[in-house]
């Protein structure tokens, strides 16, 4: 459960990023958050896990308040969200499987950490992590050896190696192909469906956002301008949200509904 | 250069479309009058003079001469100078190397925050650079005393400032996005140091310790010079002595020894990269 109320944040040069923001997310729902670059998508996504600092209001995840988080604390509540990012971030060096284990090195004694020493059942979980996102079979590959929905989903499965409750997802499928881009979503949504995890996804392309979540956020200047289902999304929200310029694409969509 | 543009006045290009864009005049006779200036500058200041080149010039030739044949039977008295020599820059460049790890990590922008703390460290490595590596072992066998001993300190003191900048060079130009996935999945910045930078710059920074390593073993040859030990004392002792045909092969066998250990070098440098 995610509760926003009254959240704001104000860069140090005076722009606002988030603008009295109030949201209710519950446990397991689907929610992707739509906007142009620069209204503040990133911001809503990061001060969660308070990757970004709020100036005002509160934020509280599964009753914790999340401002009042320090060191220690603060990343043991990191370990129970996971982020997904738009450029994989994994160590490309390293193999497949090396990448999933790097979850549980938050959590790990430091003589481990130093040599890289992971037990049996850390391996079969991160291995059943992989089975998940359907790359079990490339294990043992170095990283950056796979394409970019590949690693996508090596990114997926670290996450999931993590027994999140929630998963943060910043532009995951911007770097990717129409194709593979549909492929991620749908990991995404059955995730969601199989382990209940709540999902909150950032993304550009409406489509993708209407055919996959349930419920759509809309931000634009750091304002929530539209909170609802992704079945009520129609024209005249989208231009409430991007304004005049409508986002490339979504003029076939309306017009073939 | 608004009075360059007004010497060698901007070409002017019109478009089709009516549009005009200007291209200003070539930077470069400027560039070689500058360089040509202080190259007479050089010349001034340092007497050089053409003349005595051509007359002085062959005595080069006639030390080179007497170096050949080297004398091979000298090979034996080497042996033991050149392994110090190969020892004692072997030692010195693996402890400088190992010492430059904590030094760089708090020098890079990436890593730490502070700027009086990168401000501080970058500064004192930098200041040890300066320090001429014959001026440090000078100083380390007023320490140590005469020896080996002295050359290894002064050698892993380069190490340590040349290793140092390489390295915190090398850890700035990481891709933080691993290491940001790490902070987000609750990691301190220790273990996300660890796991995500580490794997990134273990390659360059082994390599760049090999360098350094090709470069002092021939660094080390001239230490003995100020009586730090290695080949350098009987190169000294031999040029005295105008000994030639032995420092002939001295410097065979330092030939020899530096070409060997930089093809080692080069071939494990190649298969980290």
């Amino acid at each position: 459960m995610i509760e926003f109320s009254h959240v704001s944040k104000e860069y140090s040069n005076g722009v606002k990023g988030l603008d009295d923001v109030t949201l209710h997310i519950g446990q397991g729902e689907f929610v992707a958050i739509i906007g142009l670059s620069g209204a503040g998508k990133s911001t809503l996504l990061r001060s969660i896990n308070r990757m970004h600092e709020i100036t005002a209001g509160t934020l509280q995840v599964n009753g914790t308040d999340v401002a009042s988080l320090n060191g220690k604390k603060l990343r043991s509540f990191r370990r129970g969200i996971g982020m997904i990012f738009q450029s994989f971030h994994l160590v490309g060096r390293t193999t497949v499987i090396k990448n999933v284990l790097m979850s549980k090195v938050p959590a790990m004694p430091f003589w481990r950490v130093v040599p890289g020493i992971f037990t049996k059942e850390e391996k079969i979980d991160a291995l059943e992590a992989l089975d998940k996102v359907g790359i079990l079979e490339k294990a043992y590959m170095r990283a950056d050896q796979l394409s970019g929905g590949q690693q996508q989903r090596v990114a997926l499965a670290r996450t999931l190696a993590q027994h999140p409750e929630i998963i943060l997802a910043d532009e995951p499928v911007a770097a990717l192909d129409p194709v593979t881009a549909r492929q991620v979503m749908g990991d995404f949504a059955k995730i969601n469906k199989e382990l209940n995890i709540t999902i909150l996804l950032n993304i550009h392309h409406v489509e993708l956002a209407l055919a996959y979540a349930e419920r759509i956020i809309g931000i634009r200047s750091g304002k929530i301008v539209f909170d609802g289902k992704a079945s009520s999304v129609d024209k005249a929200v989208l231009a409430g949200i991007y304004g005049e310029e409508m986002p490339e694409g979504v003029e076939e969509l309306y017009e073939a509904v | 250069m608004r009075l360059y543009d007004k010497v060698f006045p901007p070409k002017q290009m019109v478009l089709s479309s009516g549009k005009t864009v200007e291209e200003r005049f070539t930077r470069i006779p400027l560039i070689l009058t500058g360089l040509l200036f202080m190259m007479i500058l050089s010349i001034h200041i340092t007497g050089f003079r053409i003349s005595t080149l051509m007359n002085r010039g062959n005595e080069f030739f006639v030390i080179l001469n007497q170096m050949i044949p080297p004398r091979t039977a000298y090979v034996s008295q080497i042996i033991q100078p050149l392994l110090d020599t190969i020892k004692m820059s072997l030692l010195g460049s693996f402890l400088g190397s190992i010492l430059a790890i904590p030094f760089s990590i708090i020098a890079a922008g990436n890593i730490v925050k502070n700027k009086w703390i990168l401000m501080t460290v970058r500064l004192f490595l930098s200041l040890i650079r300066t320090l001429p590596t014959l001026i440090t072992a000078l100083i380390a066998t007023y320490i140590f005393g005469l020896g080996t001993m002295a050359g290894m300190a002064a050698i892993s003191i380069f190490t340590f400032a040349y290793v140092g900048k390489q390295l915190y060079e090398q850890i700035e130009t990481v891709d933080m996005g691993a290491f940001e996935a790490m902070e987000a999945m609750g990691a301190n910045r220790f273990y996300s140091f660890l796991t995500a930078v580490v794997p990134f710059v273990l390659p360059a920074y082994c390599s760049t310790c090999l360098f350094c390593l090709e470069g002092n073993v021939r660094y080390a040859s001239i230490l003995g010079y100020v009586g730090a030990g290695g080949l350098g004392l009987i190169l000294n002792e031999k040029i005295g002595w105008r000994e030639y045909d032995s420092v002939g092969m001295i410097l065979l066998v330092l030939f020899m020894a530096v070409f060997l250990i930089e093809g080692i070098s080069y071939y494990i440098r190649k298969k980290l990269t």
